[in-house]
């Protein structure tokens, strides 16, 4: 009950953040972005046809009006059709979304684990040799751009310069129908096909953001291992190695999970805008990357905002997902 | 018990401020130093070609495309026979332009806006500014320079003023965290005791006090608009007229797979070294300028 109350109020507080993330949008890309007019209608209009146009599209409306009209959009996730294909937004982003999940989510899971693991081998040699070797390695990651990484790990392993294990582009077709597979190939020829295409962007990606991670990951960690309870831990006689899983992962913890979880819109379209367009996979990334480079306004302008209105849910997610691990967060406040 | 102590006769003992303390601390560290001339000798270079110096030949187009390294062209040419090489200084300059102009613009909105933020905390002037960059933080970086590119169509500048508008938040965030600590210390007090007006407090007392913050953001700042460039380049968002080391590494994208590795290999190799130096340099920095960790 108390949980709910607090989601509720949670709700509530985000509303002055999800107006402001829709007003941005609306006004960056509706009010003083393009006159979508011609591009609907094309060379040969008419001036009545202009004139309707124009009407339906609300430009005669003052922005008030035409800003609850987004509003509408927005909630009922109508963006119209894309200009460049005329295919709706909603079914675009609904063939789309499960791909770019399906191309993030292995590098996000991998590179987080990894992280953390790599930040508690650094913090526990502190000082040491390996926290440096970590900490070289994390500075020398972050300092390559991702532009960088992509085309360098395209060359070593898709092409002949390089390994040439792995296709330079392309996505998991669907098996031709003359082929009459059963079951388990089935399942063996996506399973094959996916990890055939899906491999090097992983890799890639694990590379670009691993370096932050660990840095982030060791700073939380090292904060947390200076609180007195490690002291009195220590003076019990519990070893370093139980302390550091037992008690500071433990605790450290939350801001490790507020950065996962707060990350992970960002990462599955905004990191897929290059990884996708560079190696062809049909995903939300490379529909906004076209969208952007065409203009195409009514894409990019629901990708936008409801990347926006998701990160603003997750935060409410990770505030409330606290309350639920974290005794010592009260409800009150 | 003990650290309060040692704090307490530091205090004593020394009247260093915490600058030339800081800039002591700094001398001391080796790596700091180094980064700290690799990114003089690249500051050297952008000056050079911003004044005329070198560099100026970037856009001359010669009939020999693709040729190896050689003593006329030191990283080769590319494919309409342009010099990598004197493209890649002429890239340095853009870099600096970008990162100078964003570092600057965003700290400062940031400094004075995080101020004035910390400073009234509590009221609506302070719950109006997190919340205007809790909205910039929700959008995805990328996702908000395509918006602005839609709202200043043809404008050259869309890309600088997209990274202002997002890179200020950050700093923002860590200055009014300081200032809010800063302004319950006594000597605040003090000063509005006596009846010193707000603002002059937030300019003469409070603000000095986190410049050591906005320094090292300054730094961090620099990077991610280096970076972003590149990336902002390649999706069509970027640098439209001039060379860049973004506009290199999405030439390159074609040419190495056809095997001419020389635009690829100029522009990062440029382009990391600045990068680390300027990383390696702000970590340098943090760690001197932190008055927590000053204790010797």
């Amino acid at each position: 009950m108390e949980t709910i109350q607090y989601a509720i109020r949670k709700l509530l507080y985000s509303i002055p953040l999800l107006f402001g993330v829709t007003l941005i949008a609306f006004t960056l890309m509706v009010y003083f972005g393009p006159d979508l007019t011609y591009s609907l209608l094309g060379k040969s209009a008419t001036p009545e046809q202009i004139e309707s146009v124009r009407k339906q599209l609300g430009y005669d409306q003052p922005f008030l009006e035409r800003y609850l009209m987004f509003l509408k959009e927005v909630v009922t996730f109508d963006f119209g059709n894309s200009i460049s294909t005329g295919e709706k937004v909603s079914s675009i982003l609904a063939r789309t979304v499960p791909v770019s999940f399906a191309v993030a989510l292995p590098a996000f899971i991998i590179s987080n684990v990894l992280g953390v693991g790599l930040a508690l081998i650094a913090a526990y040699h502190r000082g040491k040799l390996w926290d440096k070797s970590v900490m070289v390695f994390a500075v020398v990651g972050m300092s390559m751009s991702y532009l960088m990484i992509v085309i360098a790990f395209q060359v070593i392993f898709s092409t002949s310069y390089g390994l040439n294990w792995f296709p330079v582009q392309g996505w998991v077709d669907p098996i031709p129908d003359y082929i009459d597979a059963g079951f388990f190939e089935t399942i063996y020829y996506y399973w094959y096909y996916y990890w055939l295409y899906v491999t090097v962007p992983t890799l890639t990606s694990i590379f670009v953001s691993l370096g932050y991670n660990t840095r982030f990951f060791r700073a939380v960690i090292v904060e947390e291992m200076n609180r007195d309870y490690v002291r009195t831990a220590k003076a019990y006689g519990i070893g370093n190695g139980r302390i550091m899983v037992k008690h500071v992962l433990k605790n450290a913890m939350i801001p490790i999970i507020t950065r996962i979880i707060i990350s992970l819109p960002f990462v599955i379209i905004a990191g897929n805008l290059v990884l996708e367009n560079f190696f062809g996979i049909p995903g939300v990334g490379l529909v906004t990357y076209d969208a952007i480079t065409n203009g195409d306004l009514p894409v990019v302008k629901a990708v936008v905002t409801w990347t926006a209105i998701i990160y603003v849910f997750a935060l409410i997610l990770t505030d409330i997902a606290y309350k639920l691990i974290d005794p010592r967060v009260s409800f009150t406040k | 018990m003990k650290t309060i102590l040692r704090n307490f006769l530091a205090s004593e003992s020394s009247r260093e401020s915490l600058w030339s303390k800081s800039f002591r601390k700094f001398r001391r560290d080796r790596f700091g130093i180094a980064a700290l001339i690799v990114v003089g000798v690249y500051a050297i270079i952008a000056l050079g070609v911003w004044v005329g110096l070198w560099g100026q030949n970037w856009s001359d187009i010669s009939d020999e495309g693709f040729q190896g390294i050689s003593r006329d062209h030191w990283f080769g040419t590319n494919l309409i026979g342009q010099d990598i090489f004197a493209r890649a200084i002429a890239g340095t300059k853009t870099a600096f332009e970008v990162g100078l102009v964003v570092a600057l613009s965003a700290t400062l909105i940031g400094g004075v806006l995080g101020a004035i933020a910390g400073y009234f905390n509590g009221t609506i002037i302070d719950e109006v500014i997190m919340w205007l960059y809790g909205c910039i933080d929700a959008i995805p970086f990328y996702l908000f320079v395509a918006a602005i590119a839609f709202a200043m169509q043809d404008m050259p500048y869309a890309m600088h003023v997209a990274m202002i508008a997002t890179f200020w938040s950050s700093t923002c965030r860590i200055v009014r965290g300081e200032v809010i600590k800063i302004r319950n210390l006594e000597y605040i007090q003090a000063a509005h005791a006596i009846g010193v007006k707000p603002l002059t407090i937030i300019y003469r007392h409070v603000t000095p006090n986190t410049f050591h913050i906005m320094l090292v953001q300054a730094t961090i700042s620099f990077v991610g608009a280096i970076k972003s460039e590149v990336i902002l380049t390649f999706l069509g968002l970027g640098v439209q007229d001039g060379v860049s080391w973004g506009t290199m590494l999405s030439e390159s994208i074609n040419e190495v797979l056809r095997g001419h590795f020389g635009n690829f290999l100029a522009a990062s190799g440029f382009l990391f070294v600045l990068v680390i130096a300027f990383n390696m340099f702000a970590d340098a920095l943090q760690d001197a300028t932190d008055p927590k960790k000053i204790s010797s």
